[in-house]
C-alpha cells in the first residue's frame, strides 16, 4: 500500500477480515509493499489481450480490440481518444463493469474478475464528474459514506479527510450539503470522495471538466504531489490536453479499439524530425487545399474571412516540394510562422481526428438539478 | 499505509482500520438516518399518502358496504399495515437501484470490496427499518381515526412482519436485477406492488396453495397475532417452519436473480448506463 497514509486497510484485512484477507494472501502481500520495495511489486494495472465486443453477427462492433498495457504505481497516465474509440469500455472492463470477451485484468495485483473484493479495495473511479456523490450529504458525510462503501472504517481516516479538504479548498464547505456548490465544487468533492478512503489506483473521468483555471491547476497540483508523494496510480481520460500534457508521466491513446500510441509525454512531443508551420495567404483556394491534403503534410486549415492558415508538417524534403508547388501556383505567403509540437497535434495526427469534439462515449452529464440524491 | 508488515485487527501502521459490514450497516443507516430527518417533507408526504389511501379504503368503502366493513375494520388495518411494509421492502431495492443509476453513483456501489449486492442489501434494509418506522406511525393513526385497538405484542408483529417481507425483499431483488438490466422499467415494475393486496388477503380465499406465496402465509398469520392475541410461540412448528421457508426460499431466489443480472448486465455492458 502506497498512498501515504491513505491505503485502504481493507486491501488486506477486507470486510470483516473476511474475503478480501484470504485473496490477498493467496496474492501475496502486493497491496501492502512500500515504495522500497518497489521493484517487486506487480504493476498497479495490467491489461492482458483484453478485448470487447458488442452486438452479434452483422451489428456486432468491437469496442475494444487486444489491447494490453501495464500501469506503473505511482505513476499519472492519461487515457485519450477521439469519440469512439473504446475508451470507456475499455475503462469499464478494468474496473470489473463490463465482462470482456477475451482478456484479464489485475489491479495491484489482484484479477478483477476472480478477485474483485481484492481488487476493489484498492481502486476507485470518478467517472460521472460532479455526479459522483450525494448531493443531500454534506461534503463530509459524503467522505466517511464512501470511504467506508470503499472498505475503510472512517474514524480511522478523519485526519486523511481533513487534509483533503484542506488541499482541495473544501474546507469552509465541509459541512455544507453538496447540492448548495457550484458546479466546480461539486467536482472537487467528487474527487475528494474518490480518494477518501485511500485508493492506491484511481480513474478520473474529465476531472477537471467545469473548473475555473485556479481550481483545475489546484487540482492538478493535488493530482501530481499524490503521486509524487504518496504513489497514488492515477489513469485520467480527458479532452483538455494542457491537463494532460501537465499532470501525466505517460499517455495511452486509443482509436478504433485499439492502442495507436503508448509513450511518456516527453516522448510523444519530442521532435520527430518533422517541421511545422502556418502559412497564411489569400491564395489558397479550394483546389489547392484539397491537392495540399492529399500529399498528408497538412495537418490543419483555419479559413478565415479573406485569408485561409493552414498548418503543414513534414521533413526538409517535403517542405521544398510544398514550397516549389506553392509558388509554382503563384501563392503569396502573407505570414509564416513556426510551430511548437504539442499533444493535441500528436493526438490529430495519430488518431487522425478532432482533439476538441465531444466523447460521445463518456457518460452523458445531466443538468445541476438535484433529483433526490 | 507504507510499509508491508500486515498489522492485526485490520488496521495498518498508520491506524487506518479496514470496515467491516458493521461499519457498512451503521454508514448506510446513517445516510438513511440523516435523509430522513434533514428532508422530513419526503417521509411526511409518504405518512399522509398512505393515509390518505386508507381513508379512502376505510371510509369510501363504508359509503358502499356499510355494516360488513365496519366489522372487518381490524383486519383491514392489519392487511394494509403489511402492504405498506411489503411496498417499501419491495421497491427499496429496485427503486434504490434506479436512483442510483440516475444519479451516477451506482458505480460506487459495484465497485466495493464488500461486494455489490451485500450492498445492495444494506440499502434494502436500512429502507426497510425507515418503512417500518413510518407504517408503524400509519397504523397507530389508523388506529385512532377508527377508534380501534389490536393486540400488538411486539416481539411476535415483528417477527412475523419481518419474515413476511423477507420474501417480498427476494421479490424486490429480482427487480433491482431487471431494473439493472433494463433501467426504466420502473413503472411496469411498481403494478406488482398491487398484487400484494391479493397476496396479503389470500388467507381470507382459505386456499391451501396460496401460503406458498410470498406473504400470503405471513399476513395469515399476522392478523391471528394481531386480532387474536396469538403469540409466535403458540402458533404450530408448521406454521412457523412455512413462514421461515417461504421467507428464505424467496429472498434467496431473488438475490440469485439479483447475481445473475448483474453478472448479465456487466456481460451486456449496461451496468450503470441510463
Amino acid at each position: 500500500m502506497t498512498t501515504g497514509d491513505g491505503g485502504r486497510a481493507a486491501a488486506r484485512d477486507g470486510p470483516d477480515a473476511g474475503v478480501s484477507a484470504d485473496e490477498s494472501a493467496s496474492d501475496g502481500e502486493s497491496a501492502t509493499a512500500s515504495h522500497a520495495d518497489a521493484g517487486t511489486r506487480p504493476p498497479a494495472v495490467a491489461v492482458d489481450g483484453v478485448t470487447k465486443r458488442f452486438g452479434s453477427d452483422e451489428a456486432r462492433v468491437t469496442a475494444v480490440d487486444d489491447v494490453s498495457f501495464e500501469i506503473d504505481a505511482g505513476s499519472v497516465v492519461g487515457l485519450l481518444g477521439p469519440n469512439g474509440a473504446g475508451k470507456t469500455t475499455l475503462i469499464k472492463s478494468i474496473l470489473g463493469m463490463v465482462l470482456p470477451d477475451a482478456g484479464r485484468v489485475r489491479v495491484c495485483g489482484h484479477d478483477v474478475q476472480t478477485e474483485p473484493r481484492a481488487a476493489y479495495a484498492a481502486v476507485d473511479a470518478m467517472l460521472e464528474g460532479a455526479r459522483n456523490d450525494y448531493w443531500r450529504l454534506t461534503v463530509r458525510e459524503n467522505l466517511r459514506y464512501f470511504a467506508t462503501v470503499g472498505g475503510v472504517d472512517p474514524d480511522s481516516v478523519t485526519e486523511r479527510h481533513d487534509r483533503l479538504l484542506d488541499r482541495l479548498d473544501l474546507t469552509e464547505k465541509a459541512d455544507v450539503a453538496v447540492r448548495k456548490l457550484s458546479r466546480g465544487m461539486k467536482q472537487k468533492v467528487s474527487l475528494a470522495s474518490v480518494l477518501a478512503s485511500g485508493a492506491e489506483v484511481v480513474f478520473l473521468d474529465e476531472p477537471t471538466l467545469g473548473l475555473d483555471v485556479e481550481s483545475s491547476r489546484t487540482l492538478q497540483r493535488e493530482l501530481r504531489r499524490l503521486a509524487e508523494q504518496e504513489g497514488l496510480t492515477v489513469v485520467l481520460s480527458s479532452h483538455d490536453m494542457d491537463v494532460v500534457e501537465t499532470v501525466c508521466d505517460r499517455v495511452l491513446i486509443m482509436a478504433d479499439g485499439r492502442i495507436v500510441a503508448d509513450d511518456a509525454v516527453d516522448a510523444l512531443l519530442r521532435d520527430d524530425g518533422h517541421h511545422r508551420l502556418r502559412l497564411t495567404s489569400r491564395d489558397f483556394d479550394a483546389a489547392l487545399l484539397s491537392r495540399l491534403r492529399e500529399t498528408g503534410t497538412v495537418t490543419d486549415i483555419d479559413r478565415r474571412d479573406r485569408e485561409t492558415r493552414i498548418e503543414v508538417a513534414a521533413d526538409s524534403d517535403g517542405l521544398y516540394a510544398l514550397m516549389a508547388r506553392l509558388r509554382d501556383r503563384g501563392v503569396t505567403l502573407d505570414e509564416v510562422t513556426t510551430v511548437d509540437r504539442d499533444l493535441e497535434g500528436v493526438f490529430v495526427a495519430l488518431t487522425d481526428t478532432d482533439a476538441a469534439s465531444p466523447d460521445s462515449e463518456s457518460p452523458s452529464r445531466v443538468a445541476d438539478g438535484e433529483g433526490g440524491r | 499505509m507504507t510499509t508491508g508488515s500486515v498489522p492485526a485487527e485490520g488496521s495498518d501502521s498508520t491506524g487506518i482500520k479496514a470496515a467491516g459490514y458493521y461499519q457498512l450497516v451503521k454508514a448506510v443507516l446513517y445516510r438513511e438516518a440523516v435523509l430522513f430527518v434533514r428532508y422530513p417533507a419526503n417521509a411526511v408526504g409518504g405518512i399522509v399518502i398512505a393515509l390518505f389511501f386508507f381513508g379512502v379504503l376505510f371510509y369510501g368503502g363504508r359509503m358502499v358496504a356499510g355494516r360488513a366493513l365496519t366489522d372487518s375494520i381490524e383486519g383491514i388495518i392489519v392487511g394494509y399495515f403489511l402492504w405498506t411494509l411489503s411496498v417499501g421492502a419491495y421497491s427499496s431495492i429496485s427503486n434504490d437501484i434506479a436512483s442510483e443509476v440516475q444519479w451516477g453513483t451506482l458505480e460506487r456501489h459495484v465497485m466495493t470490496p464488500f461486494g455489490f449486492a451485500p450492498v445492495a442489501l444494506a440499502k434494502g434494509v436500512a429502507k426497510i427499518i425507515r418503512t417500518f418506522l413510518t407504517s408503524a406511525v400509519v397504523l397507530g393513526l389508523m388506529l385512532l381515526l377508527t377508534g380501534t385497538s389490536l393486540e400488538i405484542n411486539l416481539f411476535t408483529t415483528l417477527a412475523i412482519a419481518v419474515l413476511s417481507i423477507l420474501s417480498v425483499l427476494g421479490l424486490g431483488f429480482a427487480a433491482g436485477g431487471v431494473t439493472l438490466l433494463y433501467k426504466q422499467v420502473g413503472n411496469w415494475l411498481n403494478l406488482l406492488q398491487f398484487g400484494f393486496v391479493v397476496l396479503v388477503s389470500a388467507p381470507a380465499l382459505e386456499l391451501g396453495w396460496t401460503a406458498v406465496l410470498p406473504l400470503a402465509h405471513g399476513s395469515g398469520l399476522l392478523q391471528r397475532a394481531m386480532l387474536d392475541g396469538t403469540r409466535l410461540w403458540e402458533f404450530s412448528a408448521v406454521d412457523v417452519g412455512l413462514l421461515v421457508a417461504v421467507a428464505v426460499g424467496y429472498f434467496l431466489a431473488g438475490y440469485l436473480v439479483f447475481q445473475y443480472a448483474t453478472r448479465r448486465a456487466r456481460r451486456l455492458g449496461v451496468l450503470g448506463d441510463y
